[in-house]
């Protein structure tokens, strides 16, 4: 698992890369926590490098999802791969998150 | 005042005790050392007991009642978590030797060199240091292993072992945990009427924290089921009880069906869970239409929609969770659905735990030599294939 961010003024980019599994979610969520800072208002995902996400790793995603959205901020997600849309939609969390095709739609929807 | 290093130095040279401090004032003023003398082993012994604080020891060798080979030798009985240094004539291999062989970390020679004797003091607490992590990080993973016994346990203890075996309905069903992680767990919960619920399903995490959660969800739905005859109902009713107060954001997918042997009829509704696959007495075979729910236990006042099938008799439906499809071979290939599907092509499925065998069979067969990373299990309904 590898992350690495890039800060916007008030726009968080996050970029993970590997297996997203119960094996280093603490430690990506250790990385999302020291990366996000109070003024951050949107923490874009970009998950394109990511080959597997396990349910321990949808939780970092949602716990980070209900951080953000406690101070009125919030998370998107881009560039899925295939297996990997699939399991927010068969979780039914691709209702809870936006997930967006590529960074630039994700970018487009903030406004 | 405080320090973060106690060492204790066993000299019988009077003038050492003076020397000492006085070289290292910039140390013991910066808050780095803190310095206690001993004369003679026996001394220093008795030191070591009162002040188990501290961290380091540096001994003469030739000393009056006890000399410093055989402190050395004594010290992993009283401390045994502390390192020593000799303090040597030059030369004196064999003295050296011997101390190093009882068990010292290093040694510096005499007359004494006060920057080399920082040096060494320096590389041998952090020495002390790393073994000290070291020593916790092998206590957590102990605890944590010892924790995920517990999870584990929690989790066997839940699973039925008996199943529905009359003619024109038989279930069986098989878990096979992962090392280290527990979240699937399944249901058979018998009804009125002689209908059957039955449930599958994965927690997220792993854990005692995630056990006690997946125990919980497994209580609520047997309940609800029992309460209730409407799937949807059932979990719309779990997630609104899971919801509460779940500030870890642990979720569940659960896929809950009814199975009426008499109505041929399957009702079901689906929280975020894999889609079961029906197999037809053809071998051919298709995946249960999704009902679009969400996973269970994070957002309120969800509604779960319900399908219902009817099934011919010889149909087989085969609930999994993602540890069959999502299986990783040597290549980092997903068994996926495609693979479960022709498991079962061009087979007539009879034997509701010959069904379930080869779903294991295969998997593994997939995954060769590469470990386990989540639960596996699969339920296997059989329905009138044998005349009822």
């Amino acid at each position: 698992m590898e992350i690495s961010t890039e800060r916007e003024g008030s726009l968080l980019v996050a970029r993970a890369g590997g297996r997203l599994d119960s094996i280093n979610a603490r430690e990506f969520d250790d990385a999302l926590k020291s990366a996000i800072s109070e003024s951050d208002q949107v923490l874009i995902m970009d998950l394109e490098k990511v080959s597997y996400v396990s349910s321990a790793g949808l939780r970092v995603i949602l716990l980070t999802a209900k951080t953000l959205q406690q101070r009125s901020a919030k998370l998107l997600i881009c560039s899925l791969a295939e297996p990997i849309r699939e399991v927010f939609e068969i979780s039914g969390f691709d209702k809870i998150i936006p997930i967006h095709a590529d960074l630039a739609a994700a970018r487009a929807s903030i406004g | 005042m405080s320090w973060k290093y106690k060492i204790l130095v066993v000299d019988d040279e009077p003038d050492l005790e003076r020397l000492m401090l006085q070289r290292m004032r910039r140390d013991i003023r910066a808050g780095l050392y803190k310095f206690v003398f001993a004369h003679n082993g026996v001394e220093a012994l008795d030191l070591l007991k009162e002040q188990p604080d501290i961290d380091l020891v540096l001994s003469d060798i030739n000393m009056p009642k006890m000399d410093g080979l055989t402190l050395i030798g004594q010290i992993p009985k009283v401390q045994p978590d502390i390192r020593s240094v000799i303090i040597s004539a030059y030369g004196d291999m064999k003295n050296i030797r011997t101390a190093m062989n009882r068990g010292a970390f290093d040694f510096v020679t005499k007359p004494i060199d006060f920057d080399d004797l920082k040096l060494t003091i320096s590389r041998t607490l952090q020495h002390l240091v790393e073994w000290r992590d070291a020593l916790k990080s092998r206590d957590k993973l102990a605890a944590l292993q010892n924790e995920l016994g517990v999870a584990s346990k929690i989790q066997q203890s839940i699973l039925p072992t008996r199943f529905p075996d009359r003619p024109g309905c038989r279930i069986f069903a098989n878990m096979k945990p992962a090392r280290n992680v527990g979240g699937d767990f399944f249901d058979v919960i018998h009804l009125a009427d002689g209908r059957i619920g039955i449930a599958i399903a994965d927690v997220s995490d792993k854990g005692v924290p995630a056990a006690l959660f997946m125990m919980s969800c497994r209580t609520l739905i047997k309940g609800a089921a029992i309460g209730k005859t409407d799937p949807g109902e059932v979990l719309h009713e779990v997630n609104q009880l899971l919801q509460e107060d779940n500030d870890a954001a642990m979720f569940v997918t659960v896929f809950y069906g009814v199975y009426d042997p008499d109505s041929q009829r399957f009702h079901y509704a689906n929280g975020g869970h894999n889609s079961p696959l029906v197999v037809h007495a053809d071998g051919s075979s298709a995946e249960l239409p999704l009902t679009g729910g969400i996973a269970l236990g994070l957002i309120p006042d969800l509604d779960y929609e319900n399908k219902t099938v009817t099934l011919s008799p010889g149909d087989l439906i085969v609930l999994y969770t993602d540890g069959v499809t999502e299986a990783f071979d040597e290549q980092e290939n997903q068994f996926g659905t495609q693979r479960l599907q022709e498991v079962f092509a061009g087979t007539k499925p009879t034997d509701v735990q010959a069904a379930n065998r080869s779903v294991f069979e295969a998997v593994e067969k997939f995954a060769g030599d590469t470990p386990q990373s989540d639960d596996i299990t699969c339920v296997t309904l059989l329905h009138g294939s044998d005349g009822g």
